[in-house]
């Protein structure tokens, strides 16, 4: 067990150096929504429903920190501990392999909450951010989320071996992400077009399902025709899918 | 006592007979050597008997277990450096032996290993910007973090210059004078040649010869070779000292070939019996590498690329 909590630490202060990821988890969202509230404020408005700006936004910000968590994070890590055979030496000692794997997913989820965390402070000490929802619902919709998204960093993880293809497609995947599912551009303002295509993106769900249960809410002003029941089945089949297929694919090492 | 024991190992990879049946053994505290041109089946055979792959027929013993199923177990005790290993990014030197610490039982003071190594006043150092000399010792720290009985090297001291090879052929003698076996693969014949107790030549996936450098070279029948330049002597009775078996002369120069351990002591008694004068005497005595040529009838250097290494 000492080895596997001395994995974690090294492996979170791995994580603590890599600038895009502390940038994208813990600056960003927090600079969106001071931005964000400091242009429009929190409050209630027919744009959002009825809801305040800040209080709709703030549950779409967490969507920036579990993309770049899962899917930059993640699978760049994995694919370069690969590739430099870095998995391949740490099987040649003690240490259980699926502990390499664990602790990956520890230490992402660890600063998606610290993301989290910190996105609140910020929300609840300038602009008096409201949480509607029911804590424990929240909880499950964040878990499952956390899950579904870094399933697909695995899978990315798993189909590609080198570092720069990987890195490529992370960024590819990535960034129409961010701009389209709902995560920083609110989908409010994007046309009938534009929201199909947001269907497109696994993170619209994990978004789209992270604002109903923060507000309590139907979330009927957007007109995407997502339920919350249809968030939760493509997230779980996002995550059956996306591990069964890695843990199939996946290969510690290359012959 | 065998520490190893190899018995008609096979791997395949396709239609590749990567190793086709090979079978050694590797005694308590020696210094065991593989050798051979890339591609000959070195690392393929090494990473078999470290665990991390399985043979496709043959049998392992490694401190008495089958290395692939009993992994866990088997890495308290024995310890590897794998060829082109490069650590995280943006680790740093003590975190690296602070987390492969925490894998072992019986381990040794990574602390006293840096200071061993010269790597102490690099603690605070990113593993990536140490030279490639450097690298290669914290790879044989980590691996004597667990305080091994037996090490394998896999081309530890490919791509490094030769002052940090002499450095690394002396560690590696410690290693042994600590009581420590060692397993080393390389392609360098003088390595093995210095190094090592006992070499396999291994060419295409099989062994092609096993013994102490000495007798691979001794058994190998190539004659030593002694040249010097004079004005005057006589041929044929140089022809007649005890060990000679051929002169040529070209020019100035004599070019004596023999096989006799006393075969220069005779020759510089004849000259100077003779009152011969004489210069530049040289000797070159068989080695390795004129082994291997014997052996497969390739020179050794040149590679089935062309690439010469």
């Amino acid at each position: 067990m000492e080895m596997f909590t001395k994995l974690i630490k090294v492996d979170f202060k791995l994580l603590l150096r890599e600038f895009l990821v502390v940038f994208f988890s813990l600056f960003f969202p927090a600079f969106m929504i001071l931005m964000f509230g400091g242009i429009y404020g929190n409050k209630p408005t027919e744009f959002f429903g009825g809801f305040g700006s800040v209080d709709v936004m703030a549950p779409s910000y967490l969507g920036v920190i579990f993309a770049v968590n899962g899917l930059m994070s993640l699978p760049l890590t994995l694919v370069e501990y690969r590739d430099k055979k870095i998995l391949k030496r740490l099987m040649a000692t003690p240490l259980k392999p699926s502990y390499i794997i664990l602790s990956q997913l520890i230490v992402n989820f660890v600063l998606t909450v610290i993301g989290l965390l910190i996105l609140l402070i910020f929300g609840k000490l300038i602009f008096n951010l409201h949480f509607y929802g029911n804590i424990f619902l929240f909880i499950f919709a964040f878990i499952l989320s956390t899950l579904s998204i870094f399933s697909i960093g695995f899978l990315i993880a798993s189909l590609i071996s080198d570092v720069r293809v990987a890195s490529t497609v992370a960024y590819i995947i990535y960034f129409p992400m961010l701009f389209l599912s709902g995560a920083t551009m609110p989908l409010e303002s994007m046309p009938k077009f534009m929201l199909n295509i947001s269907k497109a993106l696994p993170l619209t769900y994990i978004v789209d399902l992270l604002k109903r249960v923060w507000l309590n809410s139907d979330v009927s002003w957007i007109k995407s025709n997502l339920t919350f029941e249809k968030d939760i089945i493509v997230l779980v089949i996002i995550l059956i899918v996306c591990f069964g297929l890695s843990i199939y694919k996946f290969k510690w090492y290359y012959d | 006592m065998n520490l190893i024991e190899v018995k008609n190992l096979k791997k395949y990879y396709g239609k590749i007979k990567a190793v086709d049946g090979i079978s050694f053994c590797v005694e308590e505290g020696e210094i065991f050597g593989m050798v051979g041109p890339n591609g000959a089946g070195k690392t393929t055979t090494i990473e078999c008997i470290e665990g991390l792959r399985n043979p496709d027929e043959g049998e392992i013993k490694v401190l008495e277990l089958n290395p692939y199923k009993n992994r866990e177990n088997l890495y308290q005790k024995i310890s590897i450096q794998l060829q082109e290993t490069s650590y995280q990014d943006k680790i740093k030197v003590n975190e690296i032996c602070e987390l492969f610490s925490s894998f072992y039982k019986n381990k040794l003071d990574y602390i006293e290993l840096l200071k061993k190594f010269e790597l102490i006043e690099h603690k605070n150092s990113f593993v990536m910007k140490l030279s490639g000399g450097q690298k290669q010792k914290l790879s044989i720290i980590l691996a004597l973090i667990s305080n091994p009985k037996i090490i394998f090297l896999d081309e530890i001291t490919t791509g490094l210059d030769p002052k940090a090879r002499r450095d690394m052929w002396n560690m590696i003698k410690d290693l042994q004078k600590e009581g420590r076996t060692v397993f080393l693969t390389t392609h360098y014949m003088e390595e093995a040649e210095f190094l090592c107790n006992r070499v396999a030549i291994i060419d295409n996936g099989k062994i092609i010869a096993l013994d102490t450098p000495d007798k691979l070279i001794e058994k190998s029948g190539i004659e030593e070779m002694i040249s010097f330049e004079t004005m005057n002597v006589d041929i044929e009775k140089i022809k007649k000292i005890k060990g000679v078996s051929n002169v040529f002369v070209k020019d100035n120069e004599v070019i004596i070939y023999g096989k006799s351990e006393d075969l220069l002591k005779n020759l510089v008694i004849y000259l100077y019996s003779e009152k011969v004068s004489f210069r530049n005497l040289k000797t070159k005595k068989p080695n390795l590498e004129d082994t291997f040529l014997k052996l497969t009838g390739r020179y050794y250097l040149e590679e089935k690329n062309g690439n010469v290494y």
